[in-house]
């Protein structure tokens, strides 16, 4: 689960960016933290594909393993999606705001 | 200790109990058993369990505590077997006694129910730390 975390030191970089900061090479940027938080859930998921097409062809190592693949899974969506609704929620925050 | 560590160290309990039932069903199977590939009668099966240390990331309070568990070792009981008098039996020697496999059904069915216990509190530990987890992330709403 610690991929899916956002570190302390990149919700800075939410903010306008700073000078030198390039745009695809920030390391430890938010969409950075966000991409790998994705593709770390993907990757979860094909995992669990996997093990759940193990079990129906009778050649996993057991039912449990896929199960928690499952569930790991599960959980790491739902992480991801709090995330993104709190991501949402402070833009729409933001774009409420009177000028 | 992350979810990713918990759920491994119960996937480890899972199996372990799994590996017990499988060989008290053996042990079932068998109960009558009087031939094997290795000769003689079967003989009654018990599994032992070792604790593993878990790999994680754990804070120095917790390294080297928590424990997975894995099955270490398999033993046959080497004198597990009692002579039976049943003259009609394909294997009885000259004066009419089958060895058979010194297996007691009883303790067998009180070893599966323990295994069997101990998978299903597996289970019930599993659902309250993903329950936990998802309390967490309903946190601020």
């Amino acid at each position: 689960m610690d991929e899916i975390a956002v570190g302390k030191g990149e919700i800075v970089s939410l903010s306008v960016p700073r000078e030198g900061q390039t745009k695809a090479g920030s390391a430890g940027g938010f969409s950075d933290a966000l991409f790998k938080a994705v593709a770390e859930v993907n990757n979860l998921h094909q995992n669990a594909d996997k093990a759940i097409q193990g079990v129906q062809a009778g050649h996993a190592d057991s039912l449990h393993e896929a199960i928690i693949a499952l569930e790991k899974a599960d959980v790491s969506f739902r992480t991801m999606l709090t995330v993104r609704n709190k991501l949402i929620e402070a833009y729409q925050e933001i774009m409420r705001m009177q000028v | 200790m992350d979810l990713i560590t918990s759920f491994k160290v119960i996937g480890s309990g899972l199996a372990a109990q799994r590996a017990k039932l499988d060989v008290v069903t053996s042990n079932l199977a068998n109960v009558n058993t009087t031939r094997t590939p290795e000769g003689g009668p079967y003989r009654k099966k018990s599994i032992a369990f070792a604790a593993e240390n878990v790999e994680g990331n754990f804070d120095s309070t917790m390294k080297g505590i928590v424990k997975s568990v894995k099955v270490d070792e398999v033993r046959e009981d080497p004198n597990g077997i009692k002579m039976v008098y049943d003259p009609a039996h394909p294997d009885a020697d000259a004066k009419g006694f089958v060895a058979m496999p010194d297996i007691n059904v009883m303790v067998e069915m009180a070893d599966m129910i323990a295994a069997s216990r101990a998978y299903e509190a597996c289970v019930t530990a599993f659902d309250s730390t993903k329950s936990m987890t998802l309390k967490t992330l309903e946190m601020g709403r």
